[in-house]
């Protein structure tokens, strides 16, 4: 298809001699959003870890708008357009909000572009800008989720994974930064995005990928798979 | 009106001290290595200004910039080719490494350089100055404010430039790093490349001041080591306050129980603050 993306196929990885993941794939259409749900442990954040290059995939691999990407380093890849929100944030907490952004755009040399997204990012979340100088490890956490998510767009990606986006935030902040996700997917950026809520996965995404113990179960559109009663049992907590 | 004197003896000593202490402590920062070559690093900066002042008659201070890069030079290809295979294992297992590659450098000092002491005497000293009192050696002034810019020179970088900004992420958290797209590995080498060019740089200045043999590598060391604790590890303005801390120590316990236990007593000031203040002077905070 001319307008993939991503293409995992038959990915497989793991820690060491333990495997995580086994024969996952799909795909992701340019400016769609797509989920990942799953359980605790389900090997979420380690598919995320494999497509940014943190660590090698042990068999299969995935491919960025048609480049086989899998043994690339984790630089060539957020050249190639693909930015990581890692779970947890990781931000860099004794520096200001302003240079974790310019580290989000550390590759990049295009400075009247990188201007341009600085600007772009602080009107997304105002906060920011006012609180531009300050520590990024003194953020309340829903200011931590939205510097991470904007440190990813600084590198200006063709996609944005983001892992665990409502983990730990309280209800108005999710639905603020869920705002701005359907706002940055409408600009045509394309977004993956990792939740264990599965209501809120939903509700932004178009297809959803359900992952159970390291393997695909589902592909679907996100409308089908909130009628599913497994799923429904599973990841939304209805019974 | 000697305590002034002593005061500021021991500034202008402390001053060349902070920038010995500044690059170990970048490096034990951000590498999480404690690295025995750098005193080995500081004697071969002496070294290069000594033969460019014994054989061309280049000033100490204008070879500086020769020594600081061609130290430097040799802590990158040290690092890339040798240290990285073992970065980001336990502090004995680098800490063991650095101490081997010393042995052999030291070795290779001696073989080259001799083990005899060698001193740079400069044509046209600048003398000393007396105000309100207090002699100034000007030759030492001037190392000193040297000494002091490239420390702070340094503070600059690490602060302002894009290069700094991932210093400072791959010591914060290296895999962050690398989703931001930094090279750690490089990152590492160049940190650790830095760190050799101010050893390299000191060894200039130091040059100006001090008598030189191989072994005196393990005396700079041991200082840089006091320095960068009392000041807190990898810590600019620590190791610049630490090292003027230490210079202040040794200039007034000299005077008191004579030169040759001067820096005895620094360590046992260092084992008593340690008990009082684990953290040191400035706390263990980030170059931030
Ligand atoms: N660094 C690691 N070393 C070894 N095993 C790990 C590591 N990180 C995660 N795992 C294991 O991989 C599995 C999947 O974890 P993870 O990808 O974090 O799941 P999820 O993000 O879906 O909650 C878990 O069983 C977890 O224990
Ligand atoms: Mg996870």
């Amino acid at each position: 298809m001319a307008d993939t993306l991503l293409e995992v196929s038959n990915l497989s990885t793991g820690y060491g001699d333990v495997q995580v993941l086994w024969d996952v794939g799909f795909d992701i259409t340019r400016g769609e959003t797509v989920c990942l749900v799953g359980s605790n442990g389900a090997g979420k954040s380690t598919l995320l870890r494999c497509l940014s290059g943190l660590i090698p995939a042990t068999a299969g691999g995935f491919r960025f708008e048609g480049r086989e990407m899998a043994g690339r380093s984790p630089q060539d890849i957020v050249a190639a357009g693909i930015a990581h929100v890692p779970e947890g944030r990781r931000l860099f907490g004794p520096m200001s909000v302003h240079d974790n952004l310019l580290l989000g755009a550390y590759l990049r040399h295009d400075k009247d572009g990188v201007r341009r997204d600085l600007d772009r990012v602080l009107s997304l979340f105002p906060i920011l800008a006012q609180r531009r100088n300050q520590a990024a490890g003194t953020l309340s956490g829903g200011e931590q989720q939205m510097c991470a998510i904007a440190r990813g767009m600084m590198n200006n990606p063709k996609l944005l994974m983001i892992d665990e986006l409502s983990l730990g935030l309280a209800p108005q902040v999710v639905e603020m930064l869920s705002e701005t996700i359907r706002a940055i997917s409408k600009d045509g950026l394309s977004v993956l995005l990792v939740e264990q809520d599965a209501i809120t996965a939903f509700e932004l995404a178009t297809r959803g990928v359900v992952l159970d113990s390291g393997r695909v179960r589902l592909i679907d559109a996100t409308a089908k798979l909130a009628e599913n009663p497994a799923v429904q049992e599973a990841y939304m907590g209805l019974a | 009106m000697i305590y002034l004197q002593y005061a500021a003896n021991g500034i202008i000593l402390g001053g060349l001290y902070a920038c010995i202490a500044v690059g170990f402590s970048l490096t034990w920062g951000v590498l999480n290595i404690i690295n025995i070559l750098h005193g080995a690093f500081i004697v071969l900066g002496c070294y290069i200004t000594y033969f460019a002042h014994q054989l061309f008659g280049i000033h100490p201070f204008v070879s500086l910039p020769l020594a600081g890069l061609m130290v430097g030079i040799l802590g990158y290809a040290t690092q890339a080719g040798i240290i990285n295979r073992v970065v980001g294992q336990s502090v004995l297992v680098t800490l063991t490494l650095t101490f081997g590659l010393d042995l052999i450098f030291n070795n290779a000092l001696i073989l080259g350089f001799t083990a005899n002491y060698r001193q740079v005497v400069l044509a046209n000293p600048l003398g000393t100055v007396e105000v309100a009192g207090i002699f100034i050696p000007l030759d030492r002034a001037l190392a000193m404010v040297l000494a002091l810019l490239l420390t702070f020179g340094l503070y600059i970088v690490l602060q302002m430039s894009r290069l700094g900004r991932a210093i400072v992420a791959v010591r914060f958290d290296r895999e962050a790093a690398s989703l931001m797209g930094v090279n750690v590995m490089r990152t590492y080498a160049i940190t650790f490349a830095i760190g050799a060019f101010m050893a390299g740089a000191a060894g200039s200045l130091l040059s100006v001041v001090f008598p030189i043999a191989p072994i005196t590598g393990h005396l700079f060391l041991s200082k840089a080591f006091v320095i960068c604790v009392l000041g807190g590890i990898g810590s600019v303005p620590g190791a610049a306050i630490g090292g003027i801390a230490l210079g202040l120590l040794e200039s007034f316990s000299a005077s008191i129980v004579g030169p040759e236990l001067a820096l005895t007593v620094a360590f046992v000031v260092l084992i008593a603050l340690l008990a009082v203040r684990p953290q040191g002077i400035m706390g263990r905070e980030d170059m931030h």
